[in-house]
Parts: C-alpha cells; structure tokens; sequence
C-alpha cells in the first residue's frame, strides 16, 4: 500500500469509527464539562496523536492578548492607520469569505494527521490542507496569493509545526481586524501537551505590515464525544447590508 | 418531548447578548442595544438556517393590525448544543420575545431585530442567541 492509500484508509477508519464510538452521545452533550486529564494519547510510532475536535487556540476578539505580558502589536503606521478605517462590513466574517489562522472562531475544529497531510477542518466554515511530505513551497510566478496560503508542515520533537506562505492580503487576524500583507510569513506550532490540552504558538512574520516578527500564544481545549456540525455561512446570510460603523 | 430540549436561563443569553461578539458579525454594528423590545406574536416561519436561525412573528395590536417581525438567533450548531432540536420552536405557536432592534430597518418587508429571550406560551423558556456560549460558564 502506498502512504497515500495508508492515509486514506487511515481516515476511513477514524471517519466510520467516530459515530459507532459516540453513537449514545448526545451532540453538545458535553460541551461545558472540563476537558480531561490524562496522559498525551501516542501513535505506534511514538509521535503525540493530535486527533481529536478541539474548541479555542487563540483569542477570537483580539489576537493582541495573547501577546507577551508588556507587548503590543509592532504594526506601522500606515497599517494601523488602514486598520482604524475598517467598517464592520468590511470584516470577511460578514461576508462567509475565509478564516485561516492565525483567526480562530468560537466554534470547534477537528484535526487529522496522516503521514502524507495534515487536515485541520473548521466547523466554521473551512478546512485546510498542510503537506506533509517534505515538498517545499514553491516560489516565484507558482506560488499564487491564496485566501489559505501553501501549508508544509514537519514534526519538532512532540509539536506539529506548519509553516505558511502565498497569503493573500484580504483576511484579518481577529475580530478587531488586525490586518496583514500578503508577505505574510505565518509559523503555527501546535503541542498537545496532555489529554485535554492542545497549546498553540503562532509566530507572524510580515515585514511589510508589521516591524518584527511576533509572537501569540493561546491553547484549545478537547471536546471529548463532539462532532462538527454542518455551517453553510452563505445559505441564509441577511446581515451583511445591515452591519454599520466602525469595528468594534 | 419539546419540554425536555430547551434548558438554558434566558439570564445567560441576556447578559452575553447585551455585551457580546456574535460569532458572525458584531451586535453593535448591526443592532442598537438602546433599542429594546418586548412583544408577543404567533410564529410564522422558522429558518434553521447559517449564518444565523431566524423565526419569523406576526405581532397583532387592539386594533387587529399586524406587525411582522424577522429575529435573528444563533446559528443551528449553537442552537443545537444549547438543547435545540429544529422541531423545537413550531409555526403557530404563541410566543414573548424581547430582543433589540436592528439599527436599519429593511426597505420592505418584516422588521429585524435580534433575539435575547423567547418564551414558549407554555412557559418554556429557549437558548435564542450569543455565540460566545461554547466557553465553558
């Protein structure tokens, strides 16, 4: 069997196993407990197993409380100053258009791992794909402007780390609308550091946004027993000619 | 059992409603909390739809007049985890809705506005809105 082929029967596996595991779990039923304790689940080959449905990672309001204690935001001027004339309307959210990372929802996520990719896949209203075969990014006139960017992503030691690049500049970082370029440089470090607990490091590297690389720091919690739940953003969307003023 | 579905205090929803960042735009650009209502109605239509669920109320004055009225909630998968079930909330049924009114009104048809509590006529009290409420309380 080729890895690919290991890796989608892998995922077949986990996809027909989930319900026959949880099938007198009530949806949500759980969803307020305290995330378990216990020791980091492992993979025959040693590596932590990531998979799971994970709820938080980083601040959805404000991405700038998970700064260090004492920093702020290194964004230019001229930035801030495009920043400070967002509308609401202007925010993607409003529009059902995309929420990579560093953006996180209120809603939870799933992450699955195989030996060829990594597929985190966003109850709202997404998923991503990162390579995990030791491809490079491609540069030059193949590597286009993407809402999701190209994702390559390796082991170090016991954290999943993704490195992404081929932004493009049209999504925001939170709800305040933190903007960014689409030189953007975007290094995600993911440790599920106990049963429970997935910490989550992401290092933004925008020369021309912002005036050094920084770094947020949050952590999701496990949501045992949960499925994602279908979100269609567009089916229904009435609030877009509605939405006023500043942002928030 | 409908009775057995819905559980949450209409108190959470009010309090993360009043201060709160929907998931999927922000209440202070689309409705106006100094804009308060409170009225009682016989539900028309429901949509269990994203990005939001909406009900649908005709509200009848002294005078047999009637206002329509479109109220945003969350969004199905909130609803869900808060003790929904799409067969909840059902057309005909009398409901008390309070919520605050959007801050533009639609050129024609129902008035908007986004609900913070919605009381069944046999007293049960639903989850409306907020989606800030998958963090643990």
């Amino acid at each position: 069997m080729t890895s690919r082929a290991a890796a989608f029967a892998l995922i077949a596996v986990l996809v027909a196993a989930a319900p026959l595991l949880h099938a007198q779990t009530r949806l949500g039923g759980n969803i307020r407990a305290n995330p378990p304790s216990g020791p980091v689940p492992r993979l025959p080959d040693g590596k932590p197993d990531m998979t799971g449905v994970w709820l938080g990672g980083l601040p959805v309001g404000d991405i700038s409380t998970a700064l260090p204690k004492g920093e702020t935001m290194p964004i230019r001027p001229e930035w801030k100053k495009k920043m400070d004339g967002f509308q609401a309307n202007d925010d993607p959210q409003a529009h059902c258009l995309p929420l990579p990372p560093p953006r996180f929802t209120p809603y939870p996520w799933r992450i699955v791992v195989t030996p060829t990719h990594t597929f985190f896949l966003y109850e709202m209203y997404d998923y991503r794909q990162v390579f995990m075969d030791g491809r490079k990014h491609p540069t030059g006139d193949d590597l286009d402007p993407t809402w999701k960017g190209h994702s390559i992503g390796r082991w170090d030691g016991d954290t999943l780390v993704i490195d992404t690049v081929g932004y493009n500049d049209k999504t925001w970082f939170d709800n305040k609308g933190w903007p960014h370029s689409d030189k953007i440089h975007l290094i995600e470090r993911y440790t599920r550091t106990d049963l429970g607990t997935m910490k989550v490091e992401m290092t933004i590297d925008d020369p021309v946004a912002y005036t050094r690389p920084f770094t947020v720091t949050g952590a999701a919690r496990l949501m045992p027993n949960e499925e994602l739940v279908e979100y269609i953003c567009n089916e229904n969307n009435q609030d877009a000619p509605y939405l006023q003023g500043a942002k928030p | 059992m409908k009775a057995t579905a819905i559980m949450v205090m209409t108190g959470i929803a009010l309090v993360a409603c009043a201060g709160a960042a929907l998931a999927h735009h922000s209440f202070a650009a689309q409705y106006d909390a100094t804009k308060h209502v409170e009225l009682k109605g016989v539900v028309t239509k429901i949509e269990w739809t994203n990005p939001h669920a909406r009900f649908y109320v005709d509200e009848k004055n002294d005078k047999g007049e009637v206002t329509a009225w479109n109220f945003e909630m969350a969004s199905p998968n909130v609803l869900l985890r808060n003790g929904w079930k799409r067969t909840s909330l059902e057309i005909g049924e009398q409901v008390t809705v309070t919520g605050y009114l959007a801050r533009t009104g639609p050129p024609a048809g129902p008035k908007m506005a986004i609900a913070e509590s919605l009381t069944a006529s046999d007293g049960r009290k639903m989850f409306a809105s907020s989606a800030t409420d998958l963090s643990p309380r």
